[in-house]
């Protein structure tokens, strides 16, 4: 390849061919192959046959990478959080801080969790699993074992092991079969109380599902979309769509593995958005039993092990609490208990939450919030918060016109 | 700068030999030496390269990383969890962690900055040395004579990310305690597996520098002054990384060839990622593939008058 003299003009062209060539050919190998997964037939499902399908799935044991992406269209939280009194895991003091101070930090890192983007490995098999939250110089675990009644949350970047265990003597299998007994009585009362509101024998399992559809289809079209591929798995997607045009969401995506029913992605997008705001899906799956290595788990002696109990509540306490609850739905409008309790209006998609407004730093506050006609409105891609002057917080998937209305129609109401 | 004057004096040097036709070293690159392969001219390529000052400057300047990472928390006492880079609150407990420590440090600008000079020297420095046309006087062929300057950027990567780690575990092993490492995953694995994953890190550290070195051999190809190369490759580098901090450009961020420079951690997992590994090889190739291209025919084209 030393420099010609004669035809050097015509050789000096051809050189550049590769240049342009190579960038192109890399090009086709990444484009080609995602037209070609396009393609994808799978035998036709109603929506019943698909969910029905899809709750008899059998998997056992897998393995795989989870990518979950937000774009919520959040103010970046990150830095909220630091704000908010050193709460952040990075503080000076994250060594000396006691047990109370674990509320806010775990706030955070739920936060962090549902709005990033992150990249996590899962494994499963029968009663283990491990969740494997691979951060950039860092990694978060969540270890739990079914058998041993026992679990692990380990946090690299604070150096923290919990460890989550059932009381001593707590034996799992027979709480296991106190709950199923439980399950039992609580079917055979919903069981009776079908029979006697529609006088009617119990349906069987295909026709209650039909029925739930069909309240479902009140408020919601469900269809079986086009049939994909994720993680390489050919797939069923199930749709969900708002029959209002009073909310913010779009459309709910479910993709049900066409081969054994496991469901491999979901994802929510905002109505008229490309892209979901929110997606959690395989990258990649293998339904064969992961190496039990991956299961196992001995804190390192850097790593500050906390042990925590997780009280069983008795059956009577069960009873109280259930009671509570009863108690709580039947007098939830005339809000004279000690905790407020939230006011619904509306139904279906188009649902709005009223709250008495909590204690909130305001300079957060104005941060985050910009000002509407008589209150400051948060707003993301999915969800809308209205705080109003007058003290009250109203949530939901709708449009800020919708909140202010309702805001508006309930100080009327009140006579404010 | 007296790497400057070393190079200065390496070209001087190297001048003579090819005048006076009796040198001792550079042999290969008469004529006479010239067909005995593409390995004896990688091997004296490596030998003027480890025998510069240069480079021996440099990769003491990457030492000096982890030695005075171990001597500052040595004298001053470690840092609690979560403050300062990723893993330098681990060395107080186990030496063997200042190794990992200063590579965290040298990833964004240190080892960059080596490669941008080795890399954007290979070809603007013997031009500018006038000895460029020497080199292809012998009918070593441009291609050739370019795979070869690649080589010994690459085998530079090499030097430098073993550099970091092996000198940073030595000096954590004289000034701190050691013992089981621990893996971010928070459990423990010998110290003999833990060698081996750190060796796999200067590894794989290597391997995300070598689309680097091309994109520098081929600005090296575009120009007669080497130090307009060396900095172009190395603001590239740091470009690339403000490009991936940059949230809005998210879709740029996976045909960034800095983009999994810091993914070095999936080795210290348990189990062992390796699939970041595969990923960051296949992106560097990708890049290798590219720039290679780009400069064999910029420097093939290329009319050399020095």
């Amino acid at each position: 390849m030393s420099p010609r003299t004669d035809g050097r003009l015509r050789s000096r062209a051809l050189l550049w061919i590769p240049a342009v060539a190579v960038p192109a050919a890399i090009a086709a190998a990444v484009i080609v192959p995602m037209q070609a997964s396009a393609a994808v037939d799978l035998p036709d499902k109603t929506v019943a046959e698909l969910l029905e399908f899809a709750s008899t799935s059998d998997v056992e044991a897998f393995s795989g990478t989870i990518e979950q992406t937000s774009e919520l269209g959040i103010p970046d939280l990150a830095g909220l959080t630091g704000a908010m009194g050193g709460a952040g895991s990075g503080s000076a003091d994250a060594g000396a801080r006691g047990d109370d101070a674990a509320q806010p930090a775990d706030l955070d890192d739920l936060i962090s969790l549902a709005t990033g983007s992150h990249t996590a490995n899962v494994y499963v098999d029968g009663s283990l699993a491990r969740l494997q939250v691979l951060d950039q110089l860092a990694e978060r675990n969540v270890y739990v074992d079914g058998e041993a009644a026992e679990g692990w949350f380990v946090d690299s970047e604070t150096k923290t092991a919990t460890h989550v265990v059932l009381p001593e003597g707590t034996d799992p299998e027979q709480l296991g079969a106190e709950a199923e007994a439980h399950a039992d009585v609580s079917a055979e009362e919903a069981r009776a109380r079908i029979e006697a509101e529609t006088g009617a024998p119990l349906p069987t399992p295909e026709e209650l599902l039909d029925r739930a559809l069909a309240s479902l289809d009140e408020t919601t079209e469900v269809t079986v979309g086009t049939d994909a591929r994720v993680a390489g798995r050919e797939v069923y997607e199930l749709v969900l769509e708002p029959r209002t045009d009073d909310t913010l969401v779009g459309s709910l995506r479910f993709a049900v593995d066409g081969e054994n029913g496991m469901p491999l992605a979901a994802s929510i997008s905002a109505r008229g958005a490309d892209e979901p705001a929110f997606r959690v899906a395989f990258s990649e799956v293998s339904f064969e039993a992961p190496d039990t290595s991956v299961f196992e788990f001995a804190p390192s002696a850097d790593f500050t092990v906390t042990e925590r109990e997780i009280p069983i509540p008795t059956e009577q306490e069960l009873a109280e609490w259930r009671a509570g609850l009863e108690a709580k739905a039947g007098g939830a409008h005339s809000g004279e208990q000690g905790v407020p309790s939230p006011i619904v209006h509306g139904d279906g998609w188009a649902t709005v939450v009223e709250l008495p407004l909590p204690s909130v730093d305001a300079e957060m506050l104005d941060s985050l919030t910009r000002a509407v006609d008589g209150a400051r409105v948060l707003e993301t891609s999915l969800l809308t918060v209205l705080i109003t002057d007058d003290g009250r917080v109203l949530a939901g998937a709708v449009p800020v016109e919708r909140l202010v209305e309702v805001a508006a129609a309930g100080a009327a109401d009140t006579g404010r | 700068m007296s790497s400057r004057e070393a190079d200065a004096t390496t070209g001087a040097a190297r001048d003579a030999d090819l005048a006076d036709a009796g040198g001792t070293t550079d042999t290969v690159r008469r004529p006479r030496a010239a067909a005995s392969g593409t390995l004896r001219l990688l091997g004296n390529e490596l030998a003027t390269l480890f025998t510069r000052w240069r480079t021996w400057a440099m990769l003491g300047a990457l030492a000096l990383i982890p030695i005075l990472i171990g001597i500052a928390i040595r004298i001053a006492g470690g840092s609690s969890a979560g403050r300062g880079p990723a893993f330098l609150d681990q060395i107080t407990g186990n030496g063997l962690f200042v190794g990992i420590a200063a590579m965290t440090v040298a990833i964004p600008l240190f080892l960059p900055l080596t490669i941008g000079v080795t890399a954007g020297d290979a070809i603007a420095g013997e031009a500018s040395h006038g000895t460029l046309r020497y080199l292809l006087i012998a009918p070593a062929g441009r291609i050739r004579l370019l795979v070869v300057k690649y080589l010994a950027a690459a085998a530079f990567c090499l030097a430098g990310t073993l550099t970091v780690v092996v000198l940073g575990t030595l000096v954590g092993w004289l000034l701190f305690p050691i013992g089981p490492v621990t893996l971010l995953s928070g459990d423990e694995i010998p110290v003999g597996e833990g060698l081996l994953r750190f060796l796999a890190v200067a590894a794989y550290v290597a391997v995300s520098l070598l689309g680097l070195s091309a994109i520098g051999l081929f600005l090296s190809t575009l120009t007669t002054v080497p130090i307009g190369a060396m900095a172009a490759t190395s603001i590239l580098a740091v470009v690339s990384q403000i490009v991936g901090a940059i949230p809005q450009l998210e879709a740029l961020h996976p045909w960034l060839f800095t983009d999994r420079w810091l993914d070095f951690a999936d080795l210290l997992r348990s189990p062992p990622v390796w699939d970041s590994f595969a990923a960051n090889a296949l992106l560097q190739g990708a890049y290798v593939l590219v720039f290679g291209t780009l400069a064999i025919t910029r420097f093939v084209t290329r009319d050399v008058l020095s």
